[in-house]
């Protein structure tokens, strides 16, 4: 994992606001600060949910592993130290996320700029209403574990969805689920949630639970998003609001190039 | 096409319904009577996944059910979040919000009955040309016309 080094000439702010939420977005990109863990969810059950190789199979590669072949002589590749999984030539896989916008822990800028802070290798994409992270197949593993696993990821209101997302944006269910068409994530009468496909909707041989959803009260206090409706609106994060207006006047003036005098 | 003549009501909840909720609803509605069109709408629900790397593949949804509206079979096709009718009159409307509010008393979010027009009342140049000149009427604005499946009749009290 990636750490702030002391020996930095800033101390790195992450992101302005004073408001509980944007609070709560500095706590996930700072990667000094350990994220809460919520859950136990073992190594198989997210070989399971990803879905791109049977648990216990080994890892397809693309490429033979770095010490085995000719490396050109390049000061770049002294530099940087491989990740397990590009040392052993990997695949690259993805895991992908949609956040409801009730009060879900996160959403997908923030990921982004969470996982950059917090994890080395990785290729993040981030749309309106889905986060999709690319990697090396056995460090998607291993990121993917923290990612389910911490206070990144509610059962309800966040889905693993490689494809057919759409739900974010949509009243939740009765029973407090975010909507999907192909109900990939289903809560059990005990209510524990409950994954019964894979994150691209196909069955699994048994569903892997991923615990209890949160509650609405840990969930306002904990979400990055802000909301005008029960929540933090973003209007009254005064600070926030003057630190966009200022990064949207500084590139819309620099649109024309002005020269100092 | 709706005659502009009907009042209309729709009944929009804070949450996606459950399939017995939906029943429950539904005949509560039904016993109101006065009602010349019923229309659910919502998210759709596929019998297979309709894209990505699983196209093709059985859909399995748990909400995805047949339900008892009167005395007929429904086959829901969305996860249901409005319900739209057309009433004989306006007098009408004051048994539907009562009925709503009886259903919804024992739940933990909100439903509201609004009243405006939700059925088109005119083909438009799209339909036409996407459903042609003798696309049914009836239906037209509510769902695709050329759906093997009509309309599901419930026959009234009268």
């Amino acid at each position: 994992m990636n750490e702030v080094k002391e020996n930095m000439a800033y101390k790195p702010q992450y992101g302005p606001g004073t408001s509980k939420v944007a609070e709560n977005r500095r706590k996930q990109m700072n990667p000094n600060q350990k994220l809460e863990k919520m859950r136990d969810v073992t190594d198989e059950d997210i070989v399971l949910i990803l879905g791109h190789r049977a648990p216990g199979a080994a890892y397809p590669t693309a490429h033979p592993p770095l010490a085995e072949q000719q490396e050109p002589d390049c000061p770049i590749r002294k530099i940087v130290t491989p990740t397990e999984g590009a040392k052993a030539g990997d695949r690259v896989r993805y895991i992908q996320f949609a956040d409801s916008m009730f009060f879900a822990p996160s959403q997908p800028y923030q990921r982004t700029y969470t996982e950059c802070y917090r994890f080395r290798g990785i290729d993040p994409g981030t749309l309106s209403g889905r986060q999709i992270v690319e990697c090396r197949e056995r460090d998607l593993e291993k990121y993917s574990k923290e990612l389910v696993e911490t206070e990144l990821l509610d059962p309800a209101r966040t889905g693993i969805r490689g494809a057919t997302v759409h739900g974010h944006s949509l009243r939740l269910a009765e029973n407090g689920m975010m909507f999907d068409m192909l109900q990939r994530s289903v809560l059990g009468e005990d209510g524990i949630v409950r994954y019964v496909k894979n994150q691209i909707g196909e069955p699994l041989d048994r569903a892997v639970a991923i615990g209890k959803p949160l509650d609405e009260k840990w969930l306002k206090a904990h979400t990055t998003i802000f909301h005008s409706l029960g929540s933090t609106a973003y209007r009254d994060d005064a600070e926030y609001i003057e630190y966009v207006q200022r990064i949207h006047t500084l590139r819309t003036k620099y649109g024309f190039l002005p020269k100092e005098a | 096409m709706t005659e502009a003549i009907y009042p209309q009501v729709r009944i929009v909840s804070t949450r996606f319904l459950r399939p017995d909720t939906v029943e429950q609803l539904l005949n509560r509605l039904v016993q109101v009577g006065g009602i010349l069109r019923m229309s659910l709408t919502g998210q759709n629900l596929p019998v297979t996944v309709p894209y990505g790397p699983a196209r093709g593949k059985p859909n399995l949804h748990p909400d995805r059910k047949v339900i008892r509206v009167g005395d007929q079979d429904v086959q829901l096709q969305v996860q249901v979040g409005n319900v739209i009718l057309e009433l004989e009159d306006e007098s009408y409307i004051p048994a539907v919000e009562e009925a709503v509010d009886e259903v919804f008393a024992s739940k933990d979010f909100s439903c509201t009955v609004q009243r405006g027009r939700f059925m088109k009342t005119q083909p438009t140049v799209s339909d036409y040309a996407k459903y042609g000149p003798d696309a049914d009427k009836e239906i037209l604005g509510l769902v695709d016309p050329r759906k093997k499946e009509g309309p599901i009749i419930i026959q009234g009290n009268k």
